[in-house]
């Protein structure tokens, strides 16, 4: 009976089913299939065995990174840093959608938005190294502004403290342009219907905001977060690393453990060592997830993400 | 919901700030936080782009002594010149990568939306196991070796052009994105649609593709950023010269000085190199970008078209 | 919740089912190109053993593929065409080449014997992970017999030394590079500045820090010395000449804080950072930072330091000498105002010789022609005519020949370089006429105070204790390379900071798996 079912259920969406079928080939082929090299993490590597062959370790490969004292540090920093960035990023994004959808000037409209793309082209090297202009120490643009107005200069590259503030402010800038972007489409979806009869119930524009507005770009909100917590223990490296490089006075403060990792697999440029690293990323990402997208589900089942 | 007609205005705030009667005081005071807001924004995103402009027409030792300034100190073009040395290896990278975006870009669309759009189906009794098979790739990877496995050993598909457009094709982020704005569209209209009996595929193409526009506007330009700042598959799988993507040749010219120095302190080697590693950075960026901003204004047309058309239903 | 629970159990039994799968395909596969290849190795040296003669049978004409490091040369097609007419004739082969560029070699390198790609012969050097390579597998072992018969003149020339240093857990994986260089770290400082303030011609630690402090005093905009921290190194980078050089001491490995005393016959190991040496070097620096040597922001400079140097930036700079040297002929084509000097700050101590397995090349371990591959790299080392055309490139092109070892760089000399043929580095190498004259000099003297001590060839091999090594190298990064560079302002209180979480990382487990091994391989020598 409950075969039966199945098989009429495959008849009854077998057209969705086709549809789906290249996106299952796909993530099956360039996802799934090589998600089988897990299993290095628990190996000792060697290219005779390759994945499946080499023998196994245990948690040999865990052992660098649990054991050094600074697993909790790291794990710590990078969901931080992570919440920081989807709170900050989120909320000036859409901010900035709201505004370029009511602002009327068309000409403005355009040019404000190629504009605020900008930051996006830039690779994090270049944007490194711009930092570095601005900041530094003996001939920085900011120091040596702070000095020509007789305050004393500021020791950025040494003092921990500044950083998660730079780095926030550094994600959200790149991001802007991207993000508000998408929150932007989100905004001309919504039914003008609404807004006309809202108009016509006496509202100002900012109740319209708040009351249509906002709660019409929920549903993208949450999917964007649901999207976002789910690698929340992962860094981003590239900008880590060309932020603050290897300078060990900011790590307190800055390393995450995509950085923490590189620094320690460098030298030996162990395959297990950086699985396992990945592993526990995952596990850790795996199980927040499925707690958030728990509780959105019982907010409301349409919303969550599975 | 029934159909309306088409009223490509109805979007354009321009013409519904008209329609609002008179001119109330909360929309003057939400122009002027609009236009200070956001001018602060664009002066924060633009400073950098001028200084990297001016940083690449500049000589080399200027940007060593003087730093990154707004107009340049020495004016050179030596930066440029590096770059386009071999113009021929140059044009051919423009048109690998051109080629890519607009196969991608195109191809990966239709997949993204199509796939989307089933998830979108609340009929669609196993969507949520689905979503989740999709999703849970995002969690849980392999790592880079057995993914090179595959498309090196089994796929065979090193030093193709294909290797540089199928990997990229799908991205749950997209397809979830474009799920979740596909769901916003009233089920009334598939609904009447079905009764006439027209297929799934059918109401996906002739339907649903219309009423997406803003979001497969959007969705398509990440896509197409996506495919166009990528360099990282063409590290891997390419290493023929006529089939590596501009910024791929972009980076290895800059990575290539940084890896050789270091390795040059380590094996005791010496070679005499001398290059504007500074004002190149620059000039890289410019060329990569130059393109796409460029272009820009004309996606944006249709961007901004998409947004009004997206207002046609039925 | 329940229908998630479905679905994972589902997605498992799929993945365990193609894991299982692939499992079996993979598996089978590697095993027979394993035996496949281990029968190629037990053949060759059982054919060596019945035939004494030495003919090689070339009868067949094969196709070699050569893995290098760095970016493709403009004219490669040419050099390697030429190249490819000789090895016909000599060997029956032909090679080319596929190049890793320098921007990204770490991540292809080892991918490229993770899928076990075809290719026969690959560069490799002790800081191009040779030890991890060769212990994953990725190398063709190399007997006596296949190195006597299929390299006969590097077998010569090469000392047994240089094999020794190549050899991993006993065995030889690659041919290493034949040189007589000696590798002290010297540095660069400008001449005519010294000249200005009347100081004494700089040779000592003591003397180094009176140019440097005079300069950072009087030179406005400059630094007086310049250094990159940033990339990685481990080390503040006038430990090499302060510390090791100046105590005669020998780092066993620059990822681990250990060293030796060259003349100890014990070869006892200790923890660099644990002795009134390092103490007192940290007041030498910190006294340099107080007076404004170096600039505060040095952990984080992301510029190039000669290019920093060459437009005055900077006032000194510390590296090997064959960079410097280099610099020098730069300053004094390009900058002929300032005047540049390289110079020994340790005159008077212990040379040593360089590392044979800085640079070097070996066989992939599932090579199909492992005996031409060897012959092809035999030839790329010690023959005149192929050696000259492998590094150079064409004759009047690239360069121009000068007598039988020096050579003034061609038109487009600039259209062949920058990759690593430095793998077969030899006693054929010829120098550049620009070379300082000083600097060869340097050399030569250098050469005759060369000690030769009890562990040269010692090679630590950390696989026992990766996770402690991983975690060393961290804790360096972090702890002493603020410290060394004076950003930290109690000095006492940051090495007890240092050695504690040197502790913490498992130090003393790492300091004994390497006292083991160096007692083991003394007693070998015995």
């Amino acid at each position: 009976m409950k075969n039966q079912g199945f098989f009429s259920d495959l008849k009854k969406y077998r057209a969705l089913l086709l549809m789906l079928t290249p996106a299952v080939l796909f993530f099956l082929l360039f996802a799934y299939v090589p998600m089988a090299g897990i299993v290095l993490a628990f190996k000792q590597f060697n290219y005779q065995g390759g994945i499946f062959g080499s023998p196994w370790n245990g948690l040999e490969n865990f052992r660098f990174f649990m054991e050094s004292g600074d697993a909790w540090r790291v794990t710590r920093n990078t969901a931080l840093y992570n919440i920081a960035f989807i709170i900050v990023n989120n909320l000036l994004q859409i901010v900035t959608a709201i505004l370029l959808f009511e602002v009327a000037g068309k000409w403005f409209r355009k040019v404000t938005q190629t504009v605020l793309f900008l930051p996006y082209f830039i690779s994090w090297v270049v944007v490194g190294a711009i930092a570095y202009n601005l900041f530094n120490y003996d001939v920085g643009t900011l120091n040596v502004m702070l000095r020509s107005i007789g305050l004393g200069p500021i020791d950025i590259y040494n003092t921990a403290a500044y950083w998660p503030l730079i780095l926030i402010v550094v994600s959200a800038w790149k991001a802007l342009g991207y993000g508000s972007i998408m929150y932007l489409a989100a905004i001309t979806s919504i039914d003008t219907e609404m807004y006309e009869a809202a108009e016509i119930d006496g509202a100002n524009i900012f109740q319209r905001i708040l009351k249509i507005t906002v709660p019409n770009l929920m549903p993208t909100v949450i999917i964007l977060f649901l999207l976002a917590i789910g690698n929340i223990f992962r860094g981003d490296f590239g900008m880590f690393y060309n932020m603050v490089g290897n300078n060990g006075l900011l790590f307190s403060s800055t390393d995450v453990i995509d950085t923490y990792v590189f620094r320690s697999l460098t030298t030996s440029n162990e395959i297990g060592m950086s699985a396992a690293a990945g592993f526990y990323q995952s596990i850790l990402g795996f199980a927040t997830i499925l707690l958030a997208n728990y509780a959105v589900r019982k907010y409301d089942k349409d919303r969550a993400l599975f | 919901m029934s159909a309306t007609t088409a009223n490509p205005g109805r979007f354009d705030p321009e013409i519904r700030a008209g329609k609002g009667k008179g001119k109330s005081s909360d929309r003057l005071l939400l122009a002027i936080i609009g236009y200070t807001l956001l001018t602060i924004l664009a002066l924060f995103c633009i400073f950098p782009f001028i200084l990297i402009i001016s940083s690449s027409f500049t000589e080399e030792s200027s940007i060593i002594e003087h730093g990154f300034t707004i107009i340049p100190t020495q004016f050179s073009l030596e930066a440029y010149s590096i770059l386009f040395k071999y113009p021929a290896d140059m044009l051919k990278a423009y048109g690998v990568t051109i080629s890519v975006t607009l196969i991608g870009t195109a191809v990966g669309l239709f997949l993204t939306s199509m796939t989307a759009y089933v998830l979108s189906r609340k009929d669609f009794k196993w969507r949520n196991h689905f979503s989740f098979f999709f999703f849970f790739t995002t969690l849980f990877s392999g790592g880079l070796v057995p993914w090179y496995l595959m498309i090196v050993n089994y796929l065979q598909l090193k030093d193709t052009l294909v290797v540089l457009i199928v990997p990229m094709l799908m991205n749950v982020f997209y397809i979830i994105v474009m799920k979740s704005f596909m769901s916003s569209i009233p089920e009334a209209i598939t609904e009447s649609a079905k009764i006439d009996g027209a297929s799934d595929f059918l109401i996906f193409l002739k339907l649903i593709i219309p009423l997406s526009k803003p979001a497969l506007a959007t969705i398509g330009l990440f896509i197409a950023l996506a495919y166009w700042n990528d360099w990282y598959h063409a590290l891997l799988f390419i290493s023929k010269s006529d089939l590596m993507p501009l910024q791929y040749y972009l980076y290895r010219l800059l990575g290539n000085m940084d890896g050789m120095r270091k390795a040059m302190m380590e094996s005791g080697a010496a070679i005499n190199l001398e290059i504007p590693t500074e004002s190149l950075k620059m000039a890289m960026t410019i060329v990569a970008t130059g393109p796409i901003l460029i272009a820009y204004p004309f996606i944006q047309r249709f961007f901004v078209q998409g947004l009004t058309i997206g207002a046609v239903k039925g | 919740m329940k229908q998630t629970k479905k679905t994972v159990t589902l997605l498992l039994t799929v993945f365990l089912v193609l894991a299982t799968l692939l499992s079996a395909c993979g598996g089978g596969k590697n095993a027979a190109e394993n035996g496949g290849s281990a029968n190629a190795g037990q053949g060759n040296s059982g054919a060596n053993s019945t035939e004494s003669t030495d003919t090689i049978d070339i009868s067949k004409e094969v196709k070699l593929k050569m893995l290098l490091v760095g970016g493709k040369p403009v004219d490669y097609e040419e050099v390697f065409g030429e190249l490819n007419k000789l090895l016909k004739e000599k060997i029956n082969a032909t090679v080319e080449a596929e190049f890793l560029d320098w921007s990204d070699w770490t991540q292809k390198y080892p991918l490229k014997f993770a899928a076990n790609e075809d290719f026969d012969i690959a560069y490799t050097a002790n800081w191009a992970f040779y030890n991890d390579q060769a212990i994953r597998g990725g190398f063709l072992e190399l007997t006596e017999e296949m190195l006597a018969k299929y390299t006969p003149k590097t077998w010569e020339a090469l000392p047994a030394a240089a094999w020794d240093q190549a050899k991993v857990s006993g065995k030889v994986y690659m041919v290493p590079q034949n040189s007589n260089e000696v590798v002290d770290k010297v540095v660069l400082i400008r001449e005519d500045l010294r000249k200005k303030y009347n100081l004494e011609p700089v040779n000592s630690p003591e003397t180094y820090a009176a140019y440097l402090k005079t300069i950072a005093a009087n030179e406005k905009g400059m630094n007086a010395f310049g250094a990159k921290p940033g990339d990685g190194w481990k080390w503040h980078e006038l430990d090499e000449v302060l510390l090791e050089q100046q105590n005669n001491w020998k780092v066993v490995d620059p990822n681990v804080p250990f060293a030796f005393k060259m003349d100890d016959p014990s070869g006892k190991v200790f923890n660099v950072y644990d002795t009134p040496e390092f103490t007192e070097l940290l007041k030498y620096y910190k006294d340099l930072v107080d007076n404004g040597v170096w600039s505060k922001n040095v952990i984080s400079y992301k510029n190039d330091v000669w290019q920093d140097m060459k437009a005055g930036k900077f006032a000194s700079r510390a590296q090997n000498l064959g960079t410097l040297a280099f610099n020098v002929a730069e300053q004094r084509r390009d900058k002929p105002e300032y005047e540049m000097a390289v110079v020994d700050l340790t005159p008077d101590k212990m040379k040593s010789a360089a590392v044979s397995t800085q640079n070097g090349m070996a066989i992939h371990a599932t090579s199909k022609n492992p005996e031409r591959a060897l012959m092809l790299i035999d030839l790329l080392q010690n023959d005149k005519e192929i050696h000259d055309l492998t590094m150079y490139g064409i004759v009047g092109k690239h360069y121009e020949p000068v007598g039988d070892d020096q050579f003034t760089p061609g038109p487009s000399s600039t259209n062949y370089t920058g990759f690593s043929n430095w793998g077969w580095n030899s006693l054929l190498n010829r120098t550049d006429t620009t070379y300082p004259k000083e600097a060869d000099e340097m050399l030569n003297q250098w050469q005759e105070h060369v000690y030769h001590y009890p562990l040269e060839t010692f090679v630590f091999d950390d696989s026992k204790v990766k996770n402690e090594v991983s975690n060393l190298g961290n804790v360096m990064l972090r702890y002493a390379i603020p410290l060394e560079y004076g950003l930290i302002q109690d000095i006492e209180k940051g090495q007890a900071d240092l050695i504690k979480q040197l502790q913490a990382a498992g130090i003393d487990k790492v300091g004994a798996e390497m006292q083991s091994q160096v007692d083991a391989f003394l007693a070998a020598q015995k």
